[in-house]
């Protein structure tokens, strides 16, 4: 009998996120059971026989065969076996990070079900199902996002929302436009739904607030799951639009338009987290100039921009784990509050904390010695040979989220006298430590060795061939 | 044979419906009492039910689903509503009476508008009270969304535009994956936005 791969990618870490809802009273088996799930889920996909053909005694997993459900279909084809690892290993990892931090969280099981989710997503043939697929992930996550309380999960689940009309109209549009195809209104009216759409997903302006928002009332593995493995499946949503309307890209001047979108959330993301006095809001506008960098890349209309946009992606995960880490033990020390003036002199008394933020924060701006740098290094040089302005637009956005994270840690450094009272001293989890540490070996060995995620990369990139060779 | 009658029902009775719907989301927008608005809340699935019916003229199945899904959200609801009141009994949000005469002017504006842009911009595909019915459902959503703090509230306004887009969408293409994917959204719309009422809540001081 022959299993088709979907059915595994997709069944299985629903199933175990079902049993992990009833386990998450033990945190740690639910953490390591669900990170054991996803971690297989990855390799399964990244060692699998070129073939993809596995015995399992009577049974055969065909992994590349597709799963036909009423005329629609499930399949891992082109690059799609690395976008599903990177979803998978980023799950695995986070969920490994929450074991210390989110006691019987919601998150274990909800990390799992989202991320079988978004894989059915990058699976998916028709747009239509991605964009469906996507929005079912961002409700189920809006469960553990909202545990730590705020507005994040209200926020997200709304924008989320208000974004899935836009991608399904579009869907119908391009399908007419593909039988009347002298009707150019449906191809303006589709390019301008899907920018909208995608905008809110990105979280560009004027739509950024979401971002801020969740990063602020967020835990950090939820927010960098947000961050990284849902908007990662957004990117991919977007690549999946560009592949199927190769003629969306061709007349719509999507290259300009992605540039400017862009350039604007590049801009705007650095000047805003350089005047932030919260770190919640600067890991939010970071973002938003890390998703600009990403559409500048991808505005390039070159598979090395796209390759380079895959970089970005790829070196997030742990920018933002080592940022939101960080960021959750200054906000304990400062008593639910990530002001500056409630954080000074904090990096004294929890200081790998204050290490992880300004590392992460260091890589999420995108300087030495980090993955990042070398996305953007990459990015500038290819800027350049383009516009001067746009390099230097681009080098502005970056040193703008430099500026906002040497803020932060100016106020961590400044041996002032505690306002409100809080107990100076703080005990830090080793367990986290470790994390800590190994995050930061990790972001440092990959910002000196950055060849395997460049190849990593280039193997995502590959499977887009809208772009031409 | 029922679906015949099914569908000549459900012709006759869609233009009421479509302005039924229009009643139950102001008084949703206008009165402050939970139990009300959920009165109203379950009367706008009845009638969506009755919107569908005509969509789905052949598998009347389908509408009793949706109204069924929108009946099991009200029920998810009125538990949070419930949780809240036992949380903090004093919490019961009133709309000030300066605030009412603005609410009536921008529900009266807003309906002129879906009204007009019904007429002017008609959607393909679509029968002219159905696109008064999406016009109608995306404006109660967007009063909901952004005028409301409360979870439910902007959460009911997240299922107004929910659906619309079914509407919307199933006119166009009738297939049932789509419709029950929508279908599990909206479940998951309605459990998320209970979610969130109750952990929105602050507790009641002693």
């Amino acid at each position: 009998m022959t299993i088709a791969g979907p059915w595994v990618i997709v069944g299985v870490p629903l199933v175990v996120a079902a049993a992990l809802q009833v386990l998450r009273r033990w945190t740690t088996v639910a953490a390591w059971v669900g990170a054991f799930t996803a971690a297989a889920m990855g390799a399964l996909l990244v060692f699998a026989p070129a073939d993809g053909e596995i015995g399992l005694g009577r049974l055969t997993l065909a992994l590349y065969e597709p799963l036909v459900f009423r005329g629609r279909e499930l399949v891992i084809g082109g690059s799609d076996p690395w976008a599903l690892a990177f979803l998978f290993f980023t799950t695995a990892g986070l969920l490994v990070i929450a074991w210390r931090l989110l006691p019987q969280s919601l998150f274990f099981p909800a990390a799992l079900a989202t991320a079988a989710l978004l894989a059915a997503a990058l699976m998916a043939s028709q747009v239509v199902y991605v964009a469906l697929f996507i929005e079912m992930a961002a409700l189920l996550i809006v469960f553990p996002l909202q545990e730590s309380g705020g507005s994040g999960g209200l926020r997200y689940m709304t924008y989320a929302t208000l974004a899935l009309p836009g991608l399904m109209v579009t869907q119908l549009l391009l399908d007419l436009f593909a039988v009347f195809p002298n009707d150019e209104g449906l191809l303006v009216t589709s390019a301008a739904l899907l920018s909208l759409s995608f905008a809110i997903l990105f979280g560009a302006v004027p739509f950024q607030s979401w971002l801020s928002t969740v990063a602020t009332d967020g835990s950090p593995p939820v927010v960098t799951f947000i961050f990284t493995a849902q908007l990662g499946t957004v990117w991919f949503m977007l690549l999946d639009y560009l592949q199927t309307y190769l003629w969306l890209e061709r007349q719509a001047a999507l290259g300009t338009m992605l540039t400017n979108l862009g350039i604007v959330m590049i801009v705007l993301g650095g000047l805003l987290a350089a005047a932030q006095r919260r770190l919640g809001r600067l890991v939010g506008y970071a973002m938003l100039a890390d998703n600009g960098a990403m559409l500048l890349a991808l505005g390039s209309e070159r598979t090395e921009g796209m390759a380079l946009a895959m970089l970005i992606l790829l070196a997030r995960p742990l920018a933002l784990g080592l940022m939101t880490l960080g960021l959750q033990g200054l906000r304990d020390f400062g008593q639910g509050s990530d002001a500056h003036e409630r954080l000074m002199g904090a990096a004294w008394h929890v200081p790998w904390r204050a290490a992880a933020f300004l590392i992460g924060g260091v890589a999420m701006a995108g300087f030495p010695v980090s993955p990042g740098f070398a996305a953007r290094w990459g990015l500038y040089h290819l800027l350049a040979r383009r516009s001067f302005f746009l390099t230097t637009a681009a080098l502005l956005g970056s040193a703008g989220v430099m500026l906002g994270v040497v803020g932060a840690i100016r106020a961590l450094l400044t041996p002032e006298k505690p306002v409100g009272g809080r107990p100076v001293t703080v005990a830090e989890d080793r367990v986290v430590i470790v994390l800590v540490v190994a995050l930061i070996v990790a972001t440092v060995l990959l910002g000196l060795f950055p060849q395997t995620l460049g190849r990593t990369a280039l193997h995502l990139a590959e499977g887009y061939t809208f772009f031409g060779p | 044979m029922i679906s015949i009658w099914v569908g000549r029902l459900s012709a006759w009775a869609s233009t009421p419906a479509v302005w039924g719907l229009f009643v139950t989301g102001a008084i949703i927008y206008i009165v402050s009492q939970w139990h009300v608005r959920l009165v109203a809340l379950l009367a706008q699935y009845f009638l969506i039910g009755i919107l569908f019916s005509r969509l789905f003229a052949d598998r009347p199945e389908m509408a009793l689903v949706k109204m069924l899904v929108g009946w099991l959200i009200c029920g998810a609801l009125h538990l949070s509503a419930r949780i809240r009141e036992e949380v903090n009994p004093r919490e019961a949000p009133r709309h000030g009476k300066a605030e009412i005469p603005f609410r009536l002017v921008t529900l009266f504006t807003l309906t002129v508008a879906a009204a007009m842009a019904a007429q002017h911009y008609p959607l393909p595909f679509v029968p002219p009270d159905l696109t008064l019915a999406c016009y109608l459902l995306a404006v109660l959503a967007l009063l909901f969304i952004g005028t409301e703090a409360d979870a439910v509230v902007v959460g009911v306004g997240l299922l107004n535009l929910l659906t619309a887009l079914d509407l919307f969408y199933s006119a166009q293409d009738p297939a049932i994956l789509v419709t029950g994917m929508i279908l599990i959204i909206e479940l998951l719309v309605g459990l998320a936005i209970s979610y969130l009422a109750v952990r929105q809540v602050p507790e009641g001081e002693p």
